[in-house]
């Protein structure tokens, strides 16, 4: 089996992981929305690597350059702000909240884990079989977890946007890069650019009515004067 | 089950007019949406007009389904195969859109005027058009590329229009059902990657051929049904709805409760009857939801302080109905009686409340912005002196009820039948409770507005035809249960 690992997709595979974890884990904002910037870049050489070169366009067009100047716009201060935007996340979470969010992804890693299993019957017999896949479901349990796990609104943004790059590589990894999938994923990156354009325009209308304190998501808004 | 959702091979092509008709269906409400945008209508005669060619193209689309039953359009555009059915169920759909979206379109100029005198508002209209845009084709769809598609424009037009009031609440409330709406889609997106992987279709014909019972399919019908849950705010995951509705537009919360948490709904029960057909578990969970979903919403709706949190629960509580109903028309071994039964309590609740809430919502809009208060407490002394707006309040409540002879009463008939025919008592039970729990928040709201020895405030008045056109679907709430036998042999028709 040693045989059968493919330096090129692995390599790929583990660069995509690392640097989702990074943007998905870093409290600097800007620096993460690089990395979700050059995640974006890695995403375009997988559609690449799997023979979808019209879809590794539409990820630079879409998802790096799109989606990624929305989150850079959303980091930029205000005109009419006095003081400027945070750009670092200070929000502490408490441990049950940590350890309820953990054991979730564990659950949902194990739904995923089952239905591969049962599409993919290779991957049972090694896991490095397809490193590409592997690599996606990792990134969707990873994103998943931060989706839950985090407060700041643009960090949760962003685990949405990784989650979705996740889920599109499944996606092709599963059901090859049929048009109708690459038809598919096409939809799905329109429709998170769009989300995320929505998404940084809200959180800047709230910046501005609100300060950053806005951004650090449900609990602190209780404590704000409405 | 699957002829009723016109997933068969039908006899006629399209006529030509049919083409246009479709076309116009689909893209005049975008084009309405855009001269909005541009002409921004402050009186609703204008908007009246814009209005007419969409109704007519729909009623030709329905009177051609008529004539040459389940109409079909294919095209092949680089190897993607995009499909469109229209069954009877579609018509039923897209009419109830189509009629409710004008009235919140004609509402929506006074309503505006009134509470937002110097807002820059063109937005609305283009997001308006584009929902209901979206939703006609979601009625339309038979592949789940378009279904993808369509769910999603719908889903971030509804999103742009909750936050159009742009109070830091609506961006709050907005904010979080945005998130989870993604969320839910790549759930969604993700059960279609594991059907797509395993069986190498999207088209739904060919799925309920090729689709067997296996583990893969139950992994993404459940993935598909939390999405779908989450965003049709089914019982447990329906948190987002109360904050969004509290803060949005009037006109909004009506389009939003009574037409984008259906076509979720809508979405969910077509998608499942065609990869969980006869199954125990899936239903019977979804029902218990339900159940608790009646008793749930009620309650919140009967402790609620302001007028908007009790529609909104509301809400929640009339869904339960409808969940309720779901082991009737997927579980196994129902016998075709009470199928039938179920499938046409279904659909005429479905379409009894989207118009009894779009009347409720304008209703309450109309007393909120009278009064100018939006708690229970200033209803005080309304009964005197607006007693049209209350009156349209209880014509909707009447079918929330299912008091005759509303479409509440003709749907909740026959799902009860249904249910005894099957030996359901425990829905039986819930329904009943349910049917009492509305009583009692709804007459909370009347022992309100009765209070004689409130101090007498200066109400402002209501732009003409506010209260009429809440009047008209309330009454049109009415009547859909008397006249219930139209509804249901457009419903009927599939089969001919």
């Amino acid at each position: 089996m040693i045989s059968s690992i493919n330096t090129m997709e692995s390599g790929l595979a583990v660069c995509l992981l690392v640097i989702a974890i990074a943007c998905l884990f870093d409290r600097h904002l800007l620096r993460a929305c690089w990395l979700l910037i050059l995640f974006a870049l890695l995403m375009s050489v997988a559609w690449w690597y799997l023979n979808a070169p019209w879809l590794a366009l539409v990820e630079v067009v879409l998802g790096g350059v799109l989606t990624g100047g929305s989150f850079l716009y959303a980091l930029r201060n205000l005109p009419s702000q006095r003081s400027p935007i945070v750009r670092y996340d200070h929000t502490q979470v408490g441990w049950s909240h940590r350890i309820t969010r953990v054991l979730l992804t564990v659950a949902w890693s194990l739904m995923l884990g089952v239905a591969i299993q049962f599409l993919l019957p290779d991957m049972a017999l090694s896991l490095t079989e397809h490193p590409l896949i592997l690599a996606a479901v990792v990134i969707v349990s990873v994103g998943m977890g931060a989706f839950a796990l985090h407060r700041h609104l643009l960090r949760r943004l962003m685990a949405f946007n990784v989650l979705g790059s996740g889920v599109f590589l499944m996606l092709a990894g599963m059901a090859d890069t049929r048009p109708s999938s690459q038809a598919l994923i096409s939809v799905g990156l329109v429709i998170a650019w769009l989300g995320s354009l929505l998404g940084v325009l809200l959180i800047r209308r709230l910046v501005e009515q609100e300060g950053s304190v806005a951004l650090d998501g449900e609990q602190s808004s209780t404590r704000l004067p409405s | 089950m699957m002829w009723r959702f016109g997933l068969y091979d039908p006899s006629f092509d399209p006529l030509w007019m049919t083409h246009w008709a479709l076309a116009g269906a689909l893209l005049l409400p975008i084009m309405a949406g855009l001269l909005g945008a541009i002409f921004r209508p402050s009186r609703a005669l204008p908007v009246v007009l814009a209005c007419m060619p969409i109704l007519v193209a729909g009623v030709l689309m329905v009177i051609d389904y008529q004539q040459a039953g389940l109409l079909r359009w294919q095209w092949v555009i680089g190897d993607i195969e995009f499909t469109l059915r229209f069954s009877g169920l579609s018509a039923l759909m897209l009419l109830i859109t189509q009629w409710t979206a004008a009235a919140v379109a004609m509402y929506t100029p006074g309503y505006l005027r009134l509470t937002y005198p110097d807002l820059n508002n063109r937005w609305i209209w283009p997001l308006m058009g584009l929902l209901v845009s979206a939703l006609s084709l979601i009625w339309l769809a038979a592949d789940l590329l378009t279904l993808y598609a369509a769910l999603e424009i719908m889903g971030l037009a509804a999103v742009g229009m909750l936050l159009l009031s742009g109070k830091p609440a609506a961006l709050k409330a907005g904010m979080r059902y945005l998130l989870l709406a993604l969320v839910g889609s790549l759930a969604f997106l993700l059960g279609i990657a594991l059907l797509l992987s395993q069986w190498g279709s999207l088209n739904l014909a060919v799925l309920v051929e090729l689709v067997e019972q296996e583990p893969i399919t139950w992994v993404a019908a459940a993935l598909m049904g939390a999405g779908l849950a989450l965003k049709a705010a089914l019982f447990p995951l329906h948190g987002w709805l109360t904050p969004v509705h509290e803060n949005a537009w009037t006109p909004v919360s009506a389009l939003h409760a009574a037409l984008v948490i259906k076509a979720s709904l809508y979405i969910l029960i077509l998608l499942w009857s065609i990869l969980l057909p006869e199954t125990l578990l899936a239903p019977r969970l979804i029902a218990w939801l339900g159940m608790l979903a009646i008793v749930w919403g009620g309650l919140v709706a009967w402790r609620a302080d302001s007028l908007k949190t009790l529609i909104a629960s509301s809400t929640v509580g009339q869904l339960g109905y409808l969940m309720v109903a779901f082991p009737l028309l997927l579980g196994p071994g129902i016998a075709p009686l009470p199928l039938a039964l179920a499938w046409d309590g279904f659909w005429l609740h479905l379409m009894g409340h989207a118009l009894a809430k779009a009347a409720m919502f304008m209703a309450a809009g109309n007393l909120i912005i009278a009064t100018g208060e939006s708690s229970l407490n200033a209803l005080a002394g309304t009964s005197r002196r607006l007693p049209l707006s209350l009156l349209i309040f209880g014509i909707a409540s009447v079918t929330l009820m299912g008091l005759p002879p509303s479409a509440g009463f003709t749907a909740k008939w026959l799902l009860l039948q249904s249910m005894v025919l099957t030996q359901q008592w425990v829905a039986v039970a819930a329904l009943m409770a349910g049917t009492l729990l509305t009583a009692a928040y709804v007459f909370r709201v009347f022992r309100y507005s009765f209070d004689e020895t409130a101090p007498r405030h200066d109400y402002q008045p209501l732009a003409p035809g506010m209260d009429l056109i809440a009047l008209c679907l309330a009454v049109a709430a009415l009547a859909l249960g008397l006249l219930a036998h139209l509804p249901l042999a457009l419903l009927h028709g599939g089969g001919a």
